[in-house]
């Protein structure tokens, strides 16, 4: 059962190559741009002494670990925004493309449940594309980190001081782990629903996923001059309770940067326990598991000849 | 004699049109049956049913699974080629070995390897399958179901859009790599003439009926075709031929359970080509 899901699972990553190919190619273009930006700044300002991050103008250690803070979270929110249209691509064709080209007869003619094969697609879509994507933003952070030592030692800087000792890589990277993971869970009920349109429409999954999004408030709109349907998936993405009551946008706060050094850690804003114990996300997970249950139900049921 | 398939008033509608009606048939272990019949006869249908793809009414029973409903269980000792198409184009040789090795308990990569090192796909390992020609991903196909240790391979039209060379190439290779007689296949084509000196067994279906189950050495004993001429044509006629046909100013008549004595006297008996049995069982069936 395990080794049949490591088989699918990599089956998923042969066959979707942009599971892998997309986080490279930001952290690439990432790279670039802040390498980029430091070239610039040096060429226009010979006297430089402010880095994106590790500037030696700023003061303390804690406005450092801020400044680097702020760095890695911008990175980190390109790769999630890549990540959203990645799931929503992948989910939407790996149960569609296996019926265009008829491989799905092949598949099937290994001994293999359409519910296992479902649940490989569910748990790439869920864990396999985040995690990716979490290693991705680890190995953008470290190269980005690297370029900036050697900036900065260009520049006379101590780097091992000034970069090296402030940074907080664990707690980066921990938040975007469990942000990146605890999003994809959230967001559950949506990736079974483009399982499920991947599933069993004939043709342009994009338009069979968004149409019923757009439509069915405009209807719930003109009959009950209500925006449940709205609120409940568009707003959903605001709304993932994983964070402690403060206001992740305005975290950095001129005061509390001056004077808690504890508001510099991503960590500290995450609340675990509050996303496990939330009923919405055990609400997402379910529907996410009635989409993905209808998925191998049409996968098995219906008969494409 | 064991049966791996057992049919009983089998029947399979899509609405109001019936695919497959009331079919009744079986298929013992270490035959070669060939399901023969016209477009839209029912053979997917009825092969799709025995492969468990899709639900049916009646008894059918397979390797004495239920197919449907025990899947998983009959794909370890059922193995199937739809059509040419259906390997998956993305996918390179090697990560397909490597796939099947992992999920199928009865596929033997040693075999699968060496059966390929036989073939023009044996350097093209790193190749997708998209990039190889049609009857290298059918020669590979093969390569891989004659790897797995399966007691019925189900065949629907293996050969479609091949060329001659691979099509007969394909089924020496089906009968030297993968037959004996603890394994069973089950074919269907269209080019029957390639496949009929192979079949141990043959069954006719249309419009959803079966309507010819026999054996090959039962054909030769049950069918005759006369080829005669003039009055003696007109004498044969009378005996009740199921066909009838032109052939260079000879008339060639197609009897059923014939009384060879009296026919010899009319003039030269053959045994028929399965095509023209089908032609005839055909046109019989629709008159």
């Amino acid at each position: 059962m395990i080794g049949h899901q490591l088989a699918l699972i990599r089956r998923e990553i042969w066959e979707h190559r942009s599971i892998y190919v997309t986080p490279i190619a930001i952290a690439v273009i990432v790279s670039l741009v802040s390498l980029a930006g430091m070239v610039t700044v040096s060429a226009f300002d010979k006297e430089v002494n402010m880095a994106l991050f590790g500037a030696s103008n700023i003061a303390g250690d804690a406005e450092r670990r801020v400044a680097l803070t702020v760095f890695f979270l911008g990175t980190s929110w390109v790769f999630l925004f890549a990540l959203a249209i990645l799931t929503t691509f992948y989910t939407l064709d790996c149960l569609y493309a296996e019926r265009k080209d008829k491989s799905i007869l092949f598949w099937r003619s290994l001994p293999i449940t359409d519910a296992e094969t479902v649940v490989s697609k569910l748990l790439t879509a869920i864990f396999v594309l985040p995690l990716v994507t979490v290693a991705a933003i680890i190995v953008t952070h470290l190269v980005n980190l690297v370029i900036t030592t050697a900036w900065v030692a260009i520049k006379g800087g101590n780097a091992a001081h000034l970069i090296w000792g402030s940074v907080p890589l664990f707690d980066s990277w921990a938040a975007a782990l469990i942000v990146t993971v605890a999003s994809a869970v959230w967001l559950s009920p949506l990736i079974g629903w483009f399982l499920f349109v991947s599933a069993f429409t004939k043709r342009s999954p994009l338009l069979m996923a968004f149409m019923p999004l757009i439509i069915i408030p405009i209807i719930e709109w003109i009959f009950f001059r209500s925006k449940l349907f709205a609120s409940a998936v568009f707003g959903r993405g605001e709304m993932i309770p994983l964070f402690r009551e403060m206001d992740i946008e305005h975290f950095f706060d001129e005061e509390r940067m001056k004077v808690n050094e504890e508001a510099v850690s991503l960590l500290a804003h995450i609340d675990i326990g509050k996303f496990l114990l939330s009923p919405s996300v055990w609400a997402g997970i379910v529907v996410c598991g009635l989409f993905a249950t209808a998925a191998i139900y049409v996968r098995r049921y219906r008969d494409d000849s | 004699m064991s049966s791996l398939v057992t049919a009983r008033g089998v029947s399979k509608r899509f609405g109001k049109v019936c695919a497959v009606d009331n079919v009744s048939f079986d298929i013992e272990k270490g035959r070669i049956m060939g399901l023969i019949g016209p477009n839209g006869a029912g053979k997917t249908t009825l092969l799709k049913a025995v492969l468990g793809l899709t639900d049916c009414e009646g008894d059918l029973s397979v390797l004495g699974l239920d197919p449907f409903r025990q899947r998983k269980e009959l794909m370890q000792d059922i193995c199937f080629i739809a059509d040419v198409a259906v390997l998956p184009r993305w996918i390179r040789v090697s990560q397909l070995l490597e796939f099947v090795e992992s999920t199928h308990p009865n596929f033997s990569r040693e075999k699968a390897e060496a059966l390929l090192g036989k073939t023009k796909v044996n350097t093209r390992r790193d190749s997708r399958v998209r990039e190889l020609s049609k009857g290298m991903v059918t020669q590979l196909h093969l390569a891989i179901i004659a790897a797995i240790d399966a007691r019925l391979l189900v065949l629907d039209e293996p050969t479609l859009g091949l060329d001659i060379i691979f099509r007969k190439e394909f089924y020496a290779n089906l009968l030297s790599d993968y037959f004996d007689e603890e394994r069973t296949i089950l074919v269907t084509t269209h080019q029957v003439e390639e496949i009929e000196n192979i079949l141990t067994d043959i069954m006719f279906i249309n419009e959803g009926r079966i309507i010819l189950d026999a054996s090959m050495d039962s054909l030769v004993q049950d069918y005759v075709e006369l080829l005669t001429s003039g009055d003696n044509a007109d004498q044969a006629r009378g005996i009740g031929p199921i066909a009838e046909r032109d052939v260079f100013g000879k008339r060639v008549m197609l009897f059923e359970k014939p009384d060879r004595e009296r026919l010899e006297t009319l003039g030269e008996l053959h045994t028929p080509s399965v095509a023209d049995l089908f032609v005839a069982k055909v046109k019989g069936a629709a008159a």
